[in-house]
């Protein structure tokens, strides 16, 4: 599957991103780069929550919320629909 | 197998500029981990969340600065605390303990000094509102009485006759220092009423005039506006001491000193505008000491502070409960804490830090208080790394009004603790539901 954002975005290795269809910058945190290279890869949520859970010291429940709350603030930055 | 990497909420947050002032602020991701050597989850998980917490030395230290500042420059000065600012008795009892006298608005501050065994001859008694039976009370134990109005003096007259003695009284006057001025309290100077004032006490020979009283506002960051307060006492006493034969045993500049928080409006961090105690103490001292008297002669000076020396002595500890994302993108995060015990957020931009290490990643957040009401936000747009349920957070200077006027509302209110030299003290208890209910009744119609 093809991934969802809705420009060219690149994201260095320290979590900097830039947005090669507005200009805007952005800083991600190592979960949020996390994250974001699953989606890039085009995974989908669920299969993230898993690798999330695998990689990092976190209840399932903290990772959902969180994820839910990661994809609508790529939502509101307009990064995703 | 190998161990997990450590996690943190995941966080995208776009790169902003000018959101800084030159001066910039204390990093709000440098957590704020412990308070007078005491760990802040420790004290939370002992004493409930929210929390209020008194880090007593900086109370008194806050006093003996104060009192260094301006009795360097007017030996004679003297603190009266303003009791309304924080009338818990502990907080009033440490700073008789340091040598401040009281000052109160009412018959119920008036009761609570002299429960502290204050005597009467250390209690300067203000305001717009005074019982016959509060006068009678304070004349009778030798307190100064402030007078605000004529129904006032007519009343304290009809007092002298029934006391049978010339009362010793202060005149409350009020001069164009702010805008919008202040002019609900005493006697204008410039419209010619508080000479009008003075001679009208003096002329039934019930009173005596031994004492002006004139306060400049309240958050008064501006140091000129006490050199003006002070030079319009000045002119004032020097004019009724030439036309009326008065002499002064006291003249009182009142309070309004600022703290280390940021209003609403300013957009200069407190830090920065907040004056030292040296800097009003310069703006007045000076200027008094010209007066029109010997320097042996010189009235005593009170002043009323109470925000500049309860407010910074005070934090608070709040937990997260919850966060959401608004429409729009807006990060919201509700804490435990809600206006009911934190009413200065009306005026305050209250500085929030985290009790925890939570990462660098800042982004624009609304704080909301716990309460189920809309109009419940502790802060429109602050920067916070990312948290979650159960964090800490710590509000730093939080002692001024908040506890006064702390409301019973939805939630029973918190302890409050003190700490000093290592030890924890409870100096009030959080509200019961029984406390809260003593005093009403169901009459028998009315239960089902």
């Amino acid at each position: 599957m093809k991934n969802i954002f809705k420009s060219e975005l690149t994201l260095s290795q320290n979590g900097f991103l830039f947005d090669h269809g507005s200009g805007l910058t952005y800083t991600l945190n190592p979960t949020g780069q996390f994250i974001f290279k699953n989606i890039e890869e085009g995974k989908q949520a669920p299969g993230i929550l898993r690798l999330l859970i695998n990689e990092f010291d976190v209840s399932e429940e903290t990772a959902r919320k969180d994820i839910d709350d990661f994809f609508r603030q790529l939502s509101e930055a307009g990064l995703i629909d | 197998m190998a161990p997990k990497k450590t996690y943190s909420k995941p966080t995208i947050v776009r790169h902003t500029v000018g959101v800084m002032n030159k001066f910039g602020r204390p990093p709000a991701t440098v957590p704020m981990s412990r308070l007078s050597g005491f760990s802040v989850e420790e004290l939370a998980g002992e004493y409930g969340s929210p929390l209020y917490v008194l880090a007593v030395n900086e109370l008194r230290e806050r006093y003996r600065d104060m009192t260094r500042a301006f009795q360097t420059r007017y030996p004679k000065a003297q603190i009266a605390y303003s009791y309304k600012t924080n009338y818990l008795k502990a907080v009033c009892s440490i700073l008789h303990q340091e040598g401040a006298w009281a000052e109160v608005v009412s018959g119920f501050e008036y009761d609570i000094a002299r429960n502290l065994d204050m005597p009467g001859n250390k209690i300067v008694f203000n305001g717009p509102y005074k019982t016959r039976e509060e006068l009678i009370r304070a004349f009778n134990d030798g307190a100064m009485v402030n007078i605000d109005n004529y129904d006032e003096m007519q009343l304290i007259e009809d007092i002298s006759d029934e006391l049978g003695k010339i009362l010793e009284v202060g005149i409350r006057v009020n001069m164009d220092l702010n805008n919008p001025p202040w002019h609900k309290f005493g006697f204008n100077i410039e419209a010619g009423h508080a000479y009008e004032a003075v001679k009208r006490a003096l002329s039934n020979n019930k009173l005596k005039v031994v004492g002006l009283h004139l306060h400049a506002g309240t958050y008064v960051d501006d140091v000129t506006v006490y050199s003006r307060a002070a030079q319009g006492l000045v002119d004032f006493y020097a004019y009724i001491k030439e036309q009326l034969g008065v002499k002064l045993k006291y003249w009182d500049i009142g309070g309004g000193y600022a703290s280390r928080n940021t209003l609403n409006w300013a957009w200069m961090p407190a830090e920065q505008t907040c004056p030292t105690f040296d800097q009003y103490a310069e703006a007045i001292c000076p200027i008094l000491m010209n007066g029109p008297f010997q320097a042996q002669d010189a009235p005593r000076l009170f002043l009323e502070p109470g925000r500049a020396l309860v407010d910074e002595p005070f934090s608070m500890i709040t937990s997260v409960v919850a966060q959401k994302r608004l429409p729009g993108g807006t990060r919201g995060v509700v804490l435990d804490a809600g206006m009911n015990v934190l009413s200065s957020v009306q005026w305050y931009n209250y500085n929030f830090q985290t009790a925890q290490d939570s990462g660098q990643m800042l982004e624009d957040t609304i704080l909301f208080g716990g309460l189920c009401m809309n109009i419940d936000v502790l802060r429109q747009n602050a920067s916070v790394p990312p948290v979650r349920r159960g964090d800490l957070l710590v509000i730093p200077h939080v002692g001024a009004y908040n506890i006064s006027q702390s409301w019973q509302f939805i939630y029973l209110r918190p302890n409050i603790i003190a700490i000093e030299d290592g030890k924890i003290h409870v100096i009030k208890k959080s509200d019961t539901r029984d406390y809260v209910q003593e005093f009403e009744n169901v009459p028998d119609e009315f239960k089902k």
